[in-house]
């Protein structure tokens, strides 16, 4: 079967060496593929709980942004929160090569582009740390702060819980825990760093572009 | 130059090279199988949505009353 694979390109390649590889991790690989993505899903419920709360509130407003003490609250600062949702966005996109590098056994690339990963994360969190100082409004203050902060901090716990996940991939990659044929743990890492993309476009579009 | 406009310029130039190369890895990617290939081609094409909007409220299409 190695010497085929030798003969094959692209994603052929990359297929014939997926599925070249002992029952026993095949079995398992689906099954825990499977249970994490009802893991994201589950996760997408959570997520759209707080969202649909955060709909229900606005709509039922009189006025949006809502007066506080005689002054309305201010709109969200969309050209920092376009920037900042660009280098999540590009965060995905190194995640995309990382993985792809590691399926054609390209280590080297693999590391940078993880490493890319990791440092877009981290950038995007003191974004939003540097949003959440200039913001003007409180978490307690309003329903639109509540909801602001619930939803972007929750967003971020996630981001944060991503930026470590994928440290330890890069640790395990590089101590040999991952092989071209076995690399379950760096697919589920991309999974979810696209995951925590995508619910970022949602709420980038509900609080900003809205 | 002021604060607003680099931002809108980074988060533009940012969201054509990240959305085109979304795209392109979902054309690379569309004859993949498994579930993992289906999950990663929808949420490269959402992201690939995300990039539109922050392109769009780059150039204030969406989102212009905030600055």
């Amino acid at each position: 079967m190695a010497a085929a694979v030798q003969t094959l390109d692209g994603h052929e390649a990359v297929a014939a060496r997926y599925h070249d590889v002992d029952p026993v991790y095949a079995e398992t690989r689906d099954l825990r593929l499977t249970g994490f993505v009802l893991f994201l899903l589950s996760d997408c419920v959570l997520f759209a709980s707080f969202i649909f709360a955060y709909v229900y509130l606005r709509v039922s407003a009189p006025v949006w942004p809502p007066f506080i003490g005689g002054h309305q609250l201010p709109w969200f600062d969309t050209s920092f929160a376009a920037f900042n949702s660009i280098v999540l966005f590009g965060s995905g996109v190194t995640m995309h090569f990382a993985l792809e590098n590691w399926k054609h056994l390209n280590k080297r690339k693999f590391n940078l582009w993880l490493i890319a990963t990791i440092v877009l994360g981290i950038g995007f969190l003191l974004g939003q740390a540097h949003e959440y100082s200039v913001v003007g409004i409180s978490w307690s203050g309003s329903t639109m702060g509540a909801s602001f902060f619930t939803l972007t901090g929750m967003h971020g716990f996630h981001v944060f819980i991503g930026v470590c996940y994928l440290t330890i991939l890069a640790f395990q990659a590089n101590r040999g825990v991952y092989t071209g044929s076995k690399y379950f743990g760096l697919t589920a890492g991309t999974l979810y760093w696209h995951f925590v993309d995508v619910v970022w476009v949602a709420l980038f579009f509900l609080f900003y572009l809205w | 130059m002021n604060e607003v406009l680099i931002e809108r310029g980074a988060a533009l130039a940012g969201a054509i090279v990240v959305g085109v190369t979304a795209i392109f890895q979902l054309k690379n990617d569309w004859a993949a199988k498994g579930v993992d290939a289906l999950v990663t081609k929808i949420l490269l094409g959402l992201m690939a949505a995300g990039c539109v909007l922050a392109l769009l409220a780059a150039v204030n299409v969406l989102g212009a009353r905030a600055s």
